[in-house]
């Protein structure tokens, strides 16, 4: 009985003891990792902030006006293009006279 | 340790020594052996009892350690997610968070010319990559016997990399921080500049070095990029159309009083500013100013009909030039007849404006000037700002004169942020550059009744519709505002040749958003313009592209108006009452 549970305390410390000691290994692997995640975590950062002055001089308003002017067959909205719904006429039903349609115009024209 | 401790259920198991020995015999030991067997059980107690305190330690260390103390591991995690990038400067931003100026780390290249093995090849090779340095000049300070030399500041990363792509030994980098201005002219004079240790020397960098060298938070300015942008390209394009030696412009939200766009021309990228000229360095828009012409009107007719002392239906006969002491105020283009004050303000008359003024007084006009902000320089938050030009003493002429905006000089911060308060319903909110959490519209100091702004709205709406502001019409936008043009001072002479052409507009005018300011400083007469160089010919047409450009940006909406309503509108003029108006649409 005594002998059997010498035997149980032993390999229970022995246990710990291999436990404790890969729980450290694990530990010290784990805080290596973090270390150069963290490093590259201030790498990727200095990496955005020169990517965003990239960015915003890419974006340069009057860059952009240039390669829209070049690249897109596209012209500034003109007040005009923008009506009301009920300026839309209705869909025509057959036999039915349909409503005159208001008319809309802008308010000034260009002198 | 328990195990030292005999169990009581067990029987003592007999010492070997007394193996064998009747019971009676114990009882014989002697003193001698009896006292080192209890010494030896004393003993072993006492260790044993220092054992189980130091294991006991031991134990509530670890108990200590695993529970109880806050270990290091939510620190480390903590520490890990919250990392921001430290910079020597935080960013400046606009209101969309766009970068308007940042830090960015830069190398510096230095050598140890004593570990430099073949000077000339080396120099060779690094003039390849880097631009602008001699070679010979570089091979002479890499054949020199110091430790330390520069060979190049800050080098693009291109340069960086080609450097070390070379893989020459004795070259090495420093880091350091360089201030950046992606968008070089269009912000200079908002933004400043820093010099050469990061320091702010001018602009919003110098009124908020303290707050951005400390901070990593970005400076979030009022400034719209894209309103910038096109208020500077039309400025732009009015001043090389007629001429101009400079011009300035600012847009403002009529409602917080912030600055979206504030431009002065001509301007120059921060990163020349050491060969920039003084004209370029002037901020015309807030540490210039001027006498405005015609734009002072609104404040007068403003006045006039805030006092009560006049109302919409009253006028003046504008057909005798006032004279008074040596001058004499006439028309720019005389009517000579009666004019109703909608008349005399959408025609522009200074006759008939000095008559109003006259009716408020010339305290009334002081007092006035000065809630509206004309009178002390604009607490917009740049550190350089004008402060206005008032006449000392203020004479009676002197009262007549300003009337038409003559004789007070003013920025055109201050000017906007007047004109503001007058249109969104009577409340002065002081301009600024800082952007305003969304909504917050508080602060307001009222200067003049909703119900006047509103007849004031009314009046600058016509002058754009049949006035001299026509041409900063944006159809369906509903543009009001008001032109002025003013003879410049020269050697204490009003000039005709050299003149500031203005026109301050907002939009839309039935519930204005946007002000907005254009200024052409010393515009010539063109022949598109047969040959005028006025504020309604110069800058009038620039804000009313302004508007025309901007207000699909900021979502507003065009309104249309019935074709049958439009032919109403000339009849107003004349038969306009106190309460006999109305926007068109309406």
């Amino acid at each position: 009985m005594s002998r059997l549970a010498a035997v149980l305390w032993i390999f229970s410390a022995a246990l710990i003891a291999v436990v404790l000691f890969v729980l450290k290994y694990e530990v010290q692997r784990l805080e290596r990792e973090l270390q150069l995640v963290s490093r590259q975590i201030v790498v990727d950062q200095q990496a955005v902030h020169v990517l965003k002055a990239e960015w915003s001089y890419l974006n340069r308003p009057a860059r952009i006006a240039d390669l829209a002017a070049r690249h897109l067959h596209l012209e500034p909205l003109s007040t005009a293009q923008i009506v009301e719904i009920e300026a839309v006429p209705t869909r025509p039903v057959p036999g039915v006279k349909p409503p005159p349609p208001r008319k809309f115009v802008n308010a000034e024209r260009r002198p | 340790m328990t195990r030292r401790v005999p169990s009581p259920r067990r029987p003592r198991r007999p010492h070997p020594a007394e193996r064998g020995v009747a019971p009676v015999d114990l009882m014989l030991l002697d003193g001698a052996t009896s006292q080192a067997l209890e010494a030896g059980r004393t003993r072993l107690i006492a260790v044993g009892l220092l054992f189980c305190l130091a294991f006991g330690i031991i134990g509530l260390r670890v108990v200590d350690l695993a529970l109880l103390r806050d270990g290091n591991e939510p620190r480390l995690a903590a520490e890990a997610g919250r990392k921001t990038l430290m910079t020597d400067r935080a960013d400046i931003v606009d209101r969309n968070g766009i970068v308007l100026a940042t830090s960015l780390p830069t190398a510096s290249l230095y050598a140890n010319p004593r570990q430099v093995r073949d000077p000339e090849a080396t120099a060779a090779a690094l003039a390849e990559v880097l631009a602008d340095v001699n070679p010979v000049v570089l091979a002479g300070k890499l054949s020199s016997d110091r430790s330390f030399v520069w060979l190049k500041r800050n080098l693009t990363p291109r340069e960086h990399y080609e450097v070390n792509r070379l893989g020459v030994p004795g070259l090495d980098f420093k880091r350091e921080e360089q201030r950046v201005y992606p968008h070089g002219a269009l912000l200079t004079h908002v933004l400043g500049l820093v010099d050469v240790d990061n320091q702010g020397i001018a602009g919003m960098e110098k009124r908020f070095d303290g707050e951005l060298r400390g901070g990593t938070e970005p400076l979030a300015l009022s400034i719209d990029l894209r309103l910038q942008h096109i208020l500077s390209e039309e400025l732009h394009g009015a001043m090389t159309a007629f001429e101009a030696i400079g011009a300035a412009g600012m847009i403002l939200d009529a409602r917080s009083g912030e600055v979206l766009a504030m431009s002065s021309l001509p301007s120059f990228a921060p990163q020349q500013a050491g060969r920039a000229s003084e004209e370029a360095r002037f901020n015309r828009a807030a540490l210039g100013v001027y006498e405005m012409g015609s734009v002072f009107k609104i404040f007068t007719t403003a006045l006039a009909l805030e006092s009560g002392a006049l109302t919409l239906a009253d006028g003046f006969d504008t057909s005798e030039p006032i004279r008074v002491a040596r001058h004499t105020i006439r028309d720019y283009k005389p009517k000579n007849r009666w004019l109703s004050i909608p008349e005399i303000f959408v025609y522009s008359s200074n006759i008939g404006t000095v008559h109003m003024a006259m009716e408020s007084g010339t305290e009334a006009q002081q007092g006035f000037l000065d809630s509206l902000g004309l009178m002390t320089p604009a607490a917009i938050e740049l550190p350089e700002v004008g402060a206005p030009m008032l006449p000392s003493p203020w004479r009676e002429i002197n009262t007549m004169t300003i009337s038409f905006g003559h004789g007070m000089a003013v920025s055109p911060v201050q000017l906007t942020s007047a004109v503001a308060s007058v249109v969104n319903g009577g409340e002065l909110r002081p301009a600024t550059l800082l952007k305003r959490p969304e909504g917050a519209t508080s602060g307001g100091r009222r200067v003049i009744s909703k119900a006047t702004s509103e007849k004031m709205r009314w009046l600058m709406r016509q002058v754009v519709l049949q006035g001299t502001g026509g041409k900063a019409a944006a159809p369906g936008y509903l543009v009001g505002g008001k032109t002025g043009t003013a003879d410049k001072l020269r050697d204490g002479r009003y000039s005709r040749g050299s003149r500031i052409a203005s026109f301050v507009g907002a939009f839309p005018m039935h519930d204005p958003r946007y002000v907005i300011f254009a200024m052409v400083d010393e515009p010539k007469g063109q022949k598109q313009s047969y040959g005028y160089a006025t504020g309604g010919w110069v800058a009038a047409p620039a804000v009313g592209r302004v508007v025309e450009r901007i207000a699909p940006l900021v979502g507003i909406k065009p309104i249309p108006v019935r074709m049958e309503e439009e032919g109403e509108e000339s009849d107003l003029m004349v038969q306009a009452s106190a309460e006999g108006f109305a926007f068109a649409f309406e």
